[in-house]
């Protein structure tokens, strides 16, 4: 026991160092090694923070409904912790996709904030998930809160779908998307400099998500054993 | 606010609330593991006191 502790330890380092290094080379190639874009100058910098913020958090939500399918189904605590880990992390990625794409839409757009139908569906994104991590802490019993979450964090991620059509959809003010399109590859879309540092900043993202995950997921497995043997004292 | 202002607002933002959340989850996490560890404690030396 104490030697998987001492392995999953290690590798959990292993994952924290190569997140570093993802993080770091991401700041350098989006900061200092892509070229400015020919018609928004450097503010599209922040994209390099931004897309891959809301890939993360697709991701992140993804996680979310895997688990609480497979809590629905086999009443297993493990994928509850799965599913409560990924929406807090989730929420976060969300909340600075939020923030990231209103600091570039101050000087691109000329406003803060729009009602456009993206970022509302973005903002009703995140108020679901603020909604489930709400109900998980507000409710006494455990496994209720957990199913009406489960069921809620299954809501949650069809909300991502719409999101994603919203620009084809509806008339927006956002543009349509530039990596995920149906009709090009991105390669034929973006500049090889500039997908290089999407990229790089997207996998330096996921790592440093995973590696929150493990530690989010370590977390919630504690807390479980802890309730466990409380409860077993307590009887 | 130039360009480059607009850029550095959105990265310190970020860096900071990822650090933030990164340095909460770690104090979270050692607060639950000193507790599991006195609760694993205090139930072994139970038991030993009932063997």
């Amino acid at each position: 026991m104490a030697e998987i502790s001492k392995t999953s330890v290690k590798s959990k380092g292993y994952l924290g160092a190569l997140a570093l290094i993802g993080v770091l080379l991401g700041l350098y190639w989006g900061l200092l090694h892509a070229p400015p874009d020919a018609y928004q100058g450097e503010v599209q910098r922040i994209m390099y923070l931004h897309i891959p913020s809301i890939l993360t958090a697709y991701l992140s939500f993804f996680l979310v409904f895997v688990g609480s399918c497979l809590y629905l189904w086999k009443r297993e605590k493990r994928d509850d912790i799965l599913a409560y880990s990924a929406a807090e992390i989730g929420a976060l990625f969300t909340a600075l996709t939020i923030v990231e794409g209103s600091i570039w839409g101050k000087p691109t757009w000329g406003v803060w904030w729009t009602w456009d139908a993206r970022l509302t569906l973005t903002a009703i994104l995140l108020l679901i998930f603020a909604g489930y991590l709400m109900l998980r802490s507000l409710t006494d019993d455990e496994n209720r809160a957990a199913s009406a979450a489960a069921v809620l964090g299954i809501i949650g991620f069809l909300d991502i779908p719409l999101i994603h059509m919203s620009v084809y959809w509806w008339r927006t003010l956002h543009q349509p998307p530039s990596i995920l399109r149906p009709d090009k590859a991105p390669w034929d879309n973006v500049h090889p400099a500039m997908l290089t540092a999407l990229a790089i900043n997207f996998v330096g993202f996921v790592l440093l998500y995973f590696y929150l995950l493990s530690r989010r997921f370590r977390l919630g497995e504690i807390n479980e054993e802890i309730k466990a043997r409380l409860l077993n004292r307590n009887n | 606010m130039g360009a480059w202002g607009f850029v550095f607002l959105a990265y310190g933002i970020v860096w900071c609330a990822i650090l933030i959340y990164w340095l909460t989850l770690k104090r979270r996490l050692r607060r639950a593991e000193t507790e599991l560890a006195q609760l694993r404690a205090s139930q072994e030396s139970q038991k030993n006191v009932q063997t």
